[in-house]
């Protein structure tokens, strides 16, 4: 046998027998990606999966999608076990705690190295993902509050058109109060009801927030005038008691005037009221133009084994293709620019008023309120609403709900912060 | 022999039940979250719940009350369980009937009666206002006054069967020469249930109180379902606090110290019951 022979040999045994490590070593490759709530969209993830694995050889990536309650809890204890998923989805300001504890991935140095990416996001939207200086995630979906109102019944009261202040949304609410009909119905959960006092100009914290800013004569008169307008039937009562659904549901039932509610209401309300189309249903932003951010974004832990591989798949997944994808199959829209254009056109020509919902969604950005990036937003939300709850449905004054909403919040921020 | 018998469910016991209590009361000593490593603070958090904490105090009253509904619904089983333990007709499919909402999912019999209290499609509200007894629809769930007391009721129609299974089980362990005697004698109903029925009852009594003490405590999933904790605080009890504490807020140290002394408060409520069941709750005497 010839030396070359034997050589020749020799390489393609030594290669047939690494062969199979090499591709375990790249099939061990793993992505851990976990959603919140959107398994219905099972589908387009599989497809997003299949152009990710195009491009990155050998990455398996592990998805696991979770209910609404049940993603933070299973979070932490991944966190704790040192499995945290490597890209997550978060959606409110839960992501703060997590960015503030050192759990998140500092996407700034990513954005800055490739500023064609950044520049993909709608800037305010991008914004309200940042901490102490830092972008922590980026956008999956968006939605914010605008104000849905019921034309029938602006007519019936002999209304024009939808308020454009705190005194014409209690005015026009009271108007329509007859019977079992009432004015006026906010969300409250995640701070959705803020804008009413940001419209008059109140504010929760100073502006370094350090300290509670809302005891204010101007904030007892809004609330007091809230109290009143509860009380007398203009405002529902379900405003300040219902969680999701029974707000929805009852400005579906076509008995409530207005709804002041985020953009994914839409879709239940819809298909709850048979009385919704065009001629039926308005939506304008609301007074002030003030709206509550509820958007999902992707973030990367910082326990990631793969902290690029990670970013290169939320690129992909936020990207203008795949971004345009989701808005059409899930009709919302997702803080990526031209993704959203092209969306909403699509949207428009399926569902026109649907478009209409989600044009107020890229309209005003730059006043979001009740978004304040706060690592312990949950715990002050559950010492601040209990006593709005209090004033509102008429178990204390205006005055005394804001003065021991006060002391709360005061705890809750000296044993917090 | 019998250690290696009891060495599967002791190990089981101790790995699910001793230790996680153990590591809480630790837990509960430590500035500690799935976000930071632990740092023990000694008292802080125990001084936070009883010199700092308004709603711990709104939660454990809630909690008291909830549980003072036990003998209510106590009563009233005893009630159904003397009539199902008559000689009637058809009391069989009665005892069923009856039963019947014990099996049911806690989770499911939270939304049918947030369903039944619903002040728009609700049918209590429904029968009030076709019967005239009110004019405008009740906001059982959405009121200050009445969310507890509905939430109350939604407990005591899950429990009652369970009560009822108890308590008919104790009446039919009661010889019933007894009561022919005492009636021979001249005693009547109301002196024969007095004097026979309760204090042979006793230990069902107790058993079924001390049960219901315990399920009090522990109706987490109820009261989470049917609202949450509000309107306010208004059904806020320890359990749905614990909750919020440690999965909304992340402050499982602080969780684990109001998990401590609710355990405390569960210990001593069983042990007095307990101690006025004559330190036999729940035994049946064969005698």
């Amino acid at each position: 046998m010839k030396r070359r022979t034997v050589l020749k040999g020799t390489l393609v045994g030594a290669a047939a027998v690494a062969m199979p490590f090499v591709a375990r070593a790249q099939a061990s490759t793993k992505l851990s990606f976990l959603t919140w709530n959107i398994a219905d969209q099972e589908a387009l993830f599989k497809d997003e999966f299949a152009d990710f694995q195009r491009t990155h050889k050998g990455v398996e990536i592990e998805w696991l999608d979770k209910k609404g309650p049940d993603l933070p809890a299973f979070y932490q204890t991944q966190l704790v076990a040192g499995t945290a998923p490597d890209v997550v989805d978060l959606q409110g300001a839960i992501w703060v705690e997590y960015a503030a504890n050192g759990a998140l991935l500092d996407l700034t140095p990513y954005l800055a190295k490739e500023p064609d990416v950044a520049r993909l996001y709608n800037p305010d939207y991008l914004a309200s993902w940042r901490y102490e200086g830092k972008t922590y995630m980026l956008p999956f979906y968006i939605a914010k509050t605008l104000l849905y109102y019921n034309k029938t019944m602006f007519k019936e009261a002999g209304l024009a058109g939808p308020p454009t202040s705190f005194d014409e949304l209690i005015e026009f609410s009271g108007r329509m109060v007859k019977g079992e009909k009432s004015g006026f119905l906010t969300l409250n959960f995640d701070w959705l009801y803020w804008p009413l006092f940001k419209m008059n100009g109140v504010d929760l914290l100073t502006p370094d927030l350090k300290k509670p800013a809302f005891n204010t004569p101007t904030a007892v008169a809004v609330l007091d005038r809230l109290a009143k307008a509860t009380q007398s039937g203009a405002i529902n009562k379900i405003a300040w008691t219902g969680r999701w659904v029974e707000p929805n549901g009852a400005f579906a039932g076509g008995t409530v005037g207005m709804l002041h509610a985020h953009s994914s209401s839409y879709f239940f309300v819809k298909g709850q009221g048979p009385w919704i189309n065009r001629d039926t249903l308005g939506v304008a932003q609301a007074p002030g133009y003030w709206a509550t951010p509820t958007n999902h974004g992707f973030a990367i832990s910082k326990t990631s084994k793969h902290p690029d591989l990670a970013w290169e798949f939320i690129k992909l997944l936020t990207g203008n293709r795949w971004a345009t994808e989701f808005a059409r199959r899930r009709k919302l829209l997702t803080g990526t620019i031209q993704a959203d254009k092209d969306g909403l056109e699509l949207i428009r020509k399926e569902d026109p008023l649907g478009g209409e919902v989600l044009q107020t969604q890229l309209e005003h950005t730059d006043k979001f309120t009740g978004n304040w990036p706060l690592p312990y937003d949950a715990a002050l939300k559950d010492a601040f609403y209990p006593e709005i709850q209090n004033a509102v449905l008429g178990r204390k004054t205006a005055q005394t709900a804001l003065a021991d909403a006060e002391r709360a919040v005061e705890r809750v921020m000296r044993r917090r912060a | 022999m019998i250690w290696c018998l009891l060495a599967p469910s002791l190990a089981i016991f101790l790995a699910y039940r001793v230790l996680p209590l153990a590591w809480n009361v630790v837990l509960s000593f430590e500035d500690w979250s799935p976000l930071h490593p632990a740092r023990w603070i000694g008292w802080d958090n125990y001084d936070e719940m009883l010199f700092d904490d308004d709603v711990f105090w709104q939660a454990l009253w809630n909690t008291l009350l909830f549980m003072a509904s036990a003998p209510i619904a106590i009563a009233m089983a005893l009630g159904l369980a003397l009539l199902v333990n008559a000689d009637i007709r058809g009391r069989d499919v009665y005892r069923t009937i009856v039963f019947l909402s014990y099996p049911l999912m806690t989770v499911a019999v939270a939304i049918i009666w947030r369903w039944m209290f619903d002040e728009r499609v609700g049918l209590i509200n429904y029968v009030a206002r076709s019967l005239g007894l009110v004019d405008r629809p009740i906001e059982f769930l959405n009121s200050f006054d009445w969310a507890l007391p509905s939430v109350i009721v939604a407990n005591i129609w899950q429990t009652l069967g369970f009560y009822m299974i108890v308590l008919l089980t104790g009446l039919q362990s009661i010889p019933p020469e007894l009561r022919e005697a005492a009636a021979i004698d001249g005693a009547g109903a109301v002196r024969r249930f007095w004097a026979i029925t309760m204090p042979l009852l006793r230990p069902a009594v107790f058993l079924c109180f001390v049960i219901g003490m315990l399920n009090s405590f522990t109706s987490f999933d109820l009261v989470y379902v049917m609202t949450g904790g509000g309107p306010g605080r208004a059904t806020e009890l320890l359990v749905t606090y614990i909750y919020k504490l440690g999965f909304a807020q992340t402050r499982f140290d602080y969780a684990a110290a109001v998990t401590v002394f609710f355990f405390a408060l569960l210990i001593s409520v069983t042990a007095v019951a307990n101690r006025l069941s004559g330190d036999d709750a729940g035994a049946m005497r064969a005698d």
